[in-house]
């Protein structure tokens, strides 16, 4: 019987070491580095395509070719099926605070975003502006999406193409290229933060919590070409 | 005879706990991993229920529906599900 004991202990203690390394795969890095510029061009994930344009994306899945949001295509798409907006591109851009620090990255975009809301609530200041005052800090939310263990290596690429299409979208938008309005890249950005918390939300529900408390500020950030620009 | 029968089930019993608590350590599984990829990439699977690995970061994932694909990361670092 002790000696069942010892060999169960020591047999144990053999099958909980292999695990102790870190999860994270070699190949992850690389491939992440790897990864090219998203296309100005190509207009969103497959999701997003198919909550907008849904006809052209569907042939494209049911001939067999691959998913994965192809850049010239998905180009061809985007302006095909999506009507021209009628207002120019410039006159819907969004124009910068100029009262605000353009080249401040974290701190004060956050205020300048949750400014109006503060605003227009003054009856119960203290309890409005304590959620929306939060600084955002974009490197430690990108790392701890790096980190984070509810999702997984294929899912954490497959999102971070997104992120650099959207990106793109926003490149493409504010360059001229793409005819696309504001409130369609809000759309496709909406679309993009329900992934990450439908994702994250059952395995790493704080980071959700974050994701979504910080979900203006990093639109501000993206819908104010000055800002976009210091990204 | 049977000590050493029911030490070894013990045994077995143990590592299997291990290696579990290992994986909750590492992350979602590979299925669920393909999973979360495909349903990402807005295509028709429900959840995934066998994955045949190829190679590095190259599965063939059969879902639950029926569908099967083929996952891998394209040379542009893009994560692609080719349906088969």
């Amino acid at each position: 019987m002790k000696r069942a004991f010892a060999s169960l202990a020591l047999l144990s203690a053999c099958a909980t070491a292999p695990h102790a390394p870190p999860a994270t795969p070699p190949t992850a890095p690389s491939a992440t580095q790897n990864a090219p510029p998203a296309n100005a061009g190509s207009p969103q994930g497959p999701v997003a395509a198919q909550s907008e344009i849904a006809p052209p994306s569907a042939p494209g899945v049911s001939d067999g070719s691959p998913v994965s949001s192809p850049s010239a295509p998905a180009k061809a798409t985007a302006s095909a099926a999506r009507p021209k907006p009628t207002a120019s591109a410039s006159a819907i851009k969004p124009k910068p605070a100029k009262s605000s620090a353009p080249g401040a990255q974290s701190g004060p975009p956050a205020a300048t975003v949750v400014a109006p809301d503060t605003t227009v609530t003054t009856s119960k200041p203290p309890v409005a502006t304590a959620p929306a005052a939060a600084p955002l800090d974009l490197a430690a939310l990108k790392q701890r999406l790096r980190d984070t263990n509810a999702i997984g290596v294929f899912t954490k690429l497959a999102l971070k193409n997104q992120v650099d299409d959207l990106l793109g979208k926003f490149r493409g938008f504010y360059g001229g290229q793409l005819k696309i309005s504001v409130a369609q890249l809000r759309q496709a950005y909406d679309l993009l933060v329900l992934k990450v918390l439908a994702l994250l939300q059952d395995s790493d529900p704080a980071l959700a919590k974050e994701i979504v408390a910080s979900r203006e500020a990093i639109w501000g950030l993206l819908s104010d070409p000055v800002k976009f620009a210091t990204l | 005879m049977r000590k050493r029968q029911s030490g070894l089930a013990i045994l077995a019993a143990v590592a299997g706990i291990g290696m579990a608590a290992g994986q909750a350590a590492e992350g979602p599984s590979l299925a669920k991993d393909l999973t979360s990829v495909i349903a990402l990439l807005g295509l028709p699977c429900g959840e995934v229920v066998g994955v045949v690995h190829k190679g590095d970061n190259d599965n063939i994932a059969s879902c639950k529906d029926g569908h099967r694909y083929h996952v891998f990361l394209n040379a542009d670092g893009r994560v692609v599900a080719q349906k088969l």
